[in-house]
């Protein structure tokens, strides 16, 4: 892992940490409704403060926290055109088949790439620090599998362009 | 039929509804007087900075922040004064300098890191250094300090 890389995966792992402070919460204004405080915002006492970390202006986390549920949600790097239409392709596949990831939201925040919701349900059944350990992994992971499929993408076109040229090569 | 009427949030007209202002005390003193003590404060600091005085200056800038509504200037002027200290502090000095501060400056201090990541970038803000910051703070006052962050309605 990079030198730069690790205090910003760091700092996400505390904040996701202490975030992590769910319990069962029922809605304030429906009666018998139990739904994610977060994604409603009807009442402002149980939402917490949000807090960014940034490690610079294109790569950045946003940890909204609530009583019952946090959302995460990634703005991933993206330094040019193909770049972003990659990663556009790569978490769209990811957030159409949401239903396997179980935390991931089918939308991402606006302004960023890829949301997670986390709620109560996922915190009482699933081990907590490896929760974290998974959305670590996946931002490490994210940033690796874009510039390889750069990388695949750009030998791939020197290839077609190299046998198309050759036709006239003659 | 006009159906605009089943969009109005009719819980806002609720005579015991939460009010923001109610979800923490307000800072006592004068939107005026909070801008003038940030602007003292500068000065200050930057006299405390003359003599390297890194502790003195921090504390000097986390004591009685600017929170709440109506002094967006004051909270600007604070935190460019406080960027100021961390830009400057050679990265050997912090973890002393962290142990220094009393359980209200750590989590202040806190605050300020992560408003300072949420800003869109530009001007002095160098985010290795505040990550670098959040670090040795978190490994100081723990994972407590950011929940108090997150819990604290004052926001700075």
């Amino acid at each position: 892992m990079s030198n730069v890389l690790r205090p910003y995966l760091a700092a996400v792992r505390s904040t996701l940490t202490a975030a992590l402070t769910l319990e069962n919460f029922s809605s304030q204004v429906v009666e018998r409704h139990n739904k994610p405080e977060v994604e409603v915002g009807g009442s402002k006492e149980v939402l917490l403060t949000p807090l960014t970390i940034s490690r610079n202006e294109n790569e950045r986390v946003l940890i909204e926290p609530s009583v019952n549920s946090i959302r995460l949600s990634i703005k991933i790097k993206q330094a040019d055109e193909i770049e972003r239409i990659l990663c556009h392709k790569f978490t769209r596949f990811m957030m159409q088949r949401a239903e396997n990831f179980i935390v991931l939201r089918r939308k991402p925040v606006q302004g960023y790439d890829i949301s997670f919701l986390i709620t109560n349900t996922h915190s009482e059944t699933m081990l907590k620090h490896k929760i974290v350990d998974f959305i670590i992994q996946f931002m490490e992971d994210v940033d690796r599998e874009i510039s390889e499929m750069k990388l695949s993408l750009n030998a791939r076109a020197r290839i077609v362009a190299e046998s198309y040229l050759t036709a006239f090569n003659s | 039929m006009d159906t605009a009427f089943r969009k109005i949030d009719i819980d806002v007209y609720d005579e015991d509804v939460l009010q923001e202002e109610e979800l923490f005390d307000a800072d006592p003193r004068e939107p005026a007087q909070v801008l003038s003590d940030a602007k003292q404060r500068q000065v200050a600091v930057r006299s405390a900075l003359a003599k390297s005085d890194v502790l003195g200056a921090l504390n000097i800038v986390l004591e009685n922040a600017p929170y709440g509504p109506n002094v967006e200037e004051a909270k600007t002027v604070n935190l460019s004064t406080l960027l100021n200290i961390l830009n400057t502090t050679k990265s050997a000095d912090i973890p002393n300098v962290i142990k220094g501060l009393s359980q209200d400056g750590q989590d202040t201090l806190m605050k300020y890191l992560y408003k300072g990541m949420a800003l869109p970038g530009g001007g002095d803000i160098n985010w290795s250094i505040l990550l670098g910051w959040h670090e040795k703070l978190t490994e100081v006052a723990g994972t407590g300090c950011i929940v108090r962050t997150m819990t604290d309605r004052r926001t700075v």
